[in-house]
């Protein structure tokens, strides 16, 4: 399961980063952490991209980012 | 914080003369750093009355800004800095502050937190805390965290990190007298500063101690010019910039050992090892001190945004904005813009007559004034009043958050033509003018990015070509005018898709950059920021017309004269190589020389096609308009009555724009000497044909040198100088021949 499938109003814990390089630095350093929350908020008019909280803010990603992060989904 | 005690700050301006006065006095640096977005500029403003460029969106502030001024007898120089999330720097801009930081060494730094989202704020302070600069945190957003009903311990934070808080509001001036006392004694008093070293674990710290004293034993002279700690990370976190930098490659065995110990421990690469301590730290501090409140309220930013960004309204809404701001920027600054017309053409004109006829000057004299300068800068500062509306619509959409949901809605689409979301907002900058939007395509995170936006934004109509469209619409098509001048704007952008889509796949192989992005809260700016800034961007093109449009008036008035003596200006200078040009623009409906040398003179500022136009064409209708001439006094009587009626029809216009009322009537329509000209001389599909050729045809002199600034190269301007001038053709052609095909050429 990746971030990429979650539904809008659907929760999740980051349970691995597989992106590599710049990409990972990056995302680590918005806060996008293994064992992290994220909430998928929505998804853009033209179905890419997506829209999530995490760390109580409002990040926004692409799904090809977001398929790079493996997600357990919470009940 | 009072805001009484913060206006006492404000009465002591910047005083950049002060400061060649008090040259024994030490200057104070002070870094502003923090994240994007978190309010830096704006305090910078707060404190020192100046106008740095401010925005709701990450990502505002590209290159670094200085503002000096005197507080309590001392020198202070305060360096706005591009917002970053870490030190690990990723956009250009990033690095800027980096560098700045490691380098420069500053006295102090002040890192503006976003209250609202303190745990991924401090992740960079804990970064900044490891410079061994003393740090100073102001808690900005202060009110907006009390409004989510956050509590935040600072009392227990300060305690935490050993470092002063303030809370600040810079929006309201809150809080900045003391942000400021706490700069100055700090720096009376350096030994009060006790930062508390954090802690990052066992194994992490007693690697990092190991590569410390490898490098102080090793590269004695590095360890006294950058911050030890600091050093010793980087290296294990293998920042490559910093490796390149200080040129270390061979002698690091002792640091791969410790590294490579640590990555076996974690699993981990040495860079996710450190962010997760870091974050660790920063989390550990937010739980200590932040409270939520148990009940998330949904706020304004969520409601507004469930329409904004919704799946089947965003797009229609996004267009709709776009078409409503550009029929409010028409309507509203018509009436004034006609104000102004009358007036430089009446009154202005006639007075300046009146005086060089009272100086006894030759007549040629009296034409290069009249017919130079007043028909040329003239028939430019006309365009004022659009000019400004239009900035205005920009600042505020920029002030809003609604760049950062544009970027958001149009990433899919701009993805497409393998760009990014985020070169969205230089382009939607470019709308107000192409220069400034190339220098913020700093803010994309790659070379092949910035190279493809810059080429796209001479195709996003800026203000200087709304001039030219405004007279051709005024002639032609005054009852849709809104929808012609959206349907420009439209095509500009349509445009940029398909050159887009050529360029990715010719020049511009290879994979598109990535998407992350932070979408603030919607703010509303206030007023006077809105009017400030408004302002700061609309001055350019007064700044503009009083110097570069002034001194190419004059220019083309001699060009236009010259050779001396000329009978007819179609044998002048200018008229001569537009007789030679005319014929290219032959099949485009415009092959006139008159055309041909205005779209000429255009090169240098798009506008000047019309001041150049107004010289041409005007002259013949010149004595019939000084035929009357009113008292002096009388004119002055004119310019306020006619002043007021001007405002009361924007006001009114603001309404009928939304469908209100129509109350409006439409006045008899004053006869600029220019429009009725044009109506002989073009059909409205010529026009229209015309008007598109301004669009599309190069960008202007100013844009050519702000893209090889930026790039370091005149080849991004020479290939849009070239795409540019052929799609313009191109296109003029198509509408002009499709058009005449079909009969519509009216
Ligand atoms: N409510 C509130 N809004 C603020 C405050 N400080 C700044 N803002 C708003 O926050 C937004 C960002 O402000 P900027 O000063 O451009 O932020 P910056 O840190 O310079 O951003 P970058 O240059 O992109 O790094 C603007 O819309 C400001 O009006 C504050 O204390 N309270
Ligand atoms: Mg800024």
């Amino acid at each position: 399961m990746n971030l990429s499938m979650l539904k809008p109003g659907e929760r999740g814990t980051i349970t691995k980063i597989g992106a590599l390089g710049p990409l990972k630095r990056r995302l680590m350093d918005m806060g996008v952490l293994v064992g992290e929350d994220v909430k998928v908020e929505k998804v853009a008019p033209l179905g890419d991209p997506i829209e999530v909280t995490i760390k109580h803010y409002n990040l926004s990603l692409r799904k090809k980012e977001a398929e790079g992060i493996s997600v357990e989904v919470a009940k | 914080m009072s805001a009484e005690s913060i206006s006492e700050v404000m009465r002591d301006p910047v005083r950049p003369a002060a400061a060649s006065l008090s040259e024994e006095k030490r200057t104070i640096t002070v870094a502003v750093a923090g994240n994007p977005n978190s309010g830096k500029s704006t305090l910078i403003n707060a404190i020192a009355g100046t106008r740095l460029h401010v925005g709701n969106w990450p990502g505002v502030t590209v290159e670094k800004k200085e503002a000096l001024f005197e507080y309590e007898v001392k020198l202070i120089k305060l360096v706005d800095l591009p917002g970053t999330y870490s030190l690990s720097p990723y956009t250009q801009e990033e690095i800027i502050t980096r560098d700045y930081l490691v380098h420069e060494m500053p006295d102090v730094i002040i890192d503006v937190m976003d209250a609202t989202n303190l745990e991924r704020n401090l992740y960079l302070t804990v970064q900044l805390l490891e410079l061994d600069i003393p740090v100073i945190m102001a808690l900005n957003m202060y009110d907006e965290a009390e409004k989510k009903g956050y509590t935040i311990d600072s009392n227990m934070m300060e305690e935490m990190l050993g470092v002063k808080i303030v809370p600040t509001i810079a929006t309201r001036k809150a809080g900045l007298h003391d942000l400021l006392k706490a700069v100055v004694k700090l720096v009376d008093d350096p030994s009060s500063h006790h930062p508390k070293k954090l802690n990052y674990g066992e194994d992490i710290e007693s690697a990092v101690s190991a590569v410390e004293k490898q490098l102080k034993d090793s590269y004695p002279s590095l360890a006294e010019k950058y911050p030890l700690r600091w050093l010793a990370f980087k290296f294990m976190e293998e920042d490559e910039h910093v490796q390149s930098e200080l040129k270390i490659s061979g002698d690091v065995l002792l640091i791969e050992d410790a590294v490579r110990h640590l990555k076996k421990a974690h699993e981990e690469d040495m860079e996710s090892i450190m962010a997760d301590a870091r974050y660790a730290q920063a989390a550990g501090l937010t739980r200590e001190v932040l409270k939520r409140p148990e009940l998330r309220k949904t706020d304004l930013t969520e409601k507004i945004d469930r329409i904004a960004l919704n799946r089947f309204l965003g797009i229609p809404l996004f267009l709709a904005a776009m078409w409503f701001m550009f029929k409010l920027t028409f309507d509203v600054s018509k009436p004034l813009g006609d104000w102004m017309n009358a007036l430089t053409f009446g009154p202005f004109k006639r007075w300046a007559e009146a005086l060089v006829g009272l100086i006894h000057a030759p007549a040629w004299m009296s034409s290069l004034v009249t017919d130079g300068v007043i028909a040329g800068v003239g028939s430019v500062l006309v365009f004022v009043p659009v000019i400004f509306a239009m900035m205005f619509f920009i600042t505020f959409l920029e002030g809003s958050g609604y760049m950062a949901r544009a970027a958001f809605v149009m990433d899919r689409a701009m993805h497409s033509i393998g760009l990014h979301g985020k070169s969205f907002i230089p382009m939607l900058l470019g709308f107000g003018c192409n220069v400034p939007a190339i220098y913020a395509t700093r803010t994309l995170e790659n070379q092949r990015d910035k190279a493809l936006t810059a080429l796209l934004i001479p195709l996003m109509s800026c203000g200087a070509r709304l001039p030219v469209y405004v007279v051709f619409i005024g002639a032609f098509f005054p009852a849709y005018a809104g929808t012609v001048l959206w349907s420009l704007y439209v095509m500009g952008i349509a445009l940029a898709i398909v050159m887009g889509l050529i360029f990715k796949r010719t020049l511009f192989k290879g994979e598109a950059p990535m998407f992350i992005m932070e979408l603030p809260p919607y703010r509303l700016p206030s007023f006077k920021s809105l009017m400030i800034h408004t302002w700061e961007k609309g001055k350019h093109f007064l700044i503009k017309a009083g110097t570069y449009i002034l001194a190419v008036s004059i220019l083309v008035w001699f060009l236009l004269n010259l050779p001396w003596g000329v009978e007819s200006k179609k044998d002048s200078y200018l008229g001569q190589v537009g007789q030679v040009v005319a014929p290219v623009l032959k099949p485009l409906g415009f092959g006139s020389w008159e055309a041909a040398s205005s779209l000429m003179a255009g090169v240098i500022a798009k506008e000047i096609v019309v001041g150049t136009m107004g010289e041409i064409y005007v002259k013949k209708t010149g004595e019939e308009q000084s035929a009357v001439k009113p008292a002096f006094t009388a004119d002055l009587i004119e310019i306020g009555t006619s002043f007021t009626t001007a405002l009361r029809n924007s006001a009114e216009n603001v309404f009928s724009t939304f469908g209100i009322s129509s109350l409006s009537t439409k006045e008899d329509e004053k006869r600029s000497g220019l429009k009725s000209v044009l109506r002989t001389t073009f059909t409205p599909l010529s026009a229209y044909a015309f008007i598109v050729f301004v669009l599309l045809y190069m960008p202007c002199v100013v844009v050519a040198i702000a893209m090889r600034q930026e790039f370091g190269t005149w080849k991004w301007f020479g290939i849009s100088f070239a795409y540019q001038m052929a799609l313009a053709w191109l296109m003029a052609f198509v509408i002009y021949q499709g058009g005449t095909l079909l009969g519509i050429g009216g």
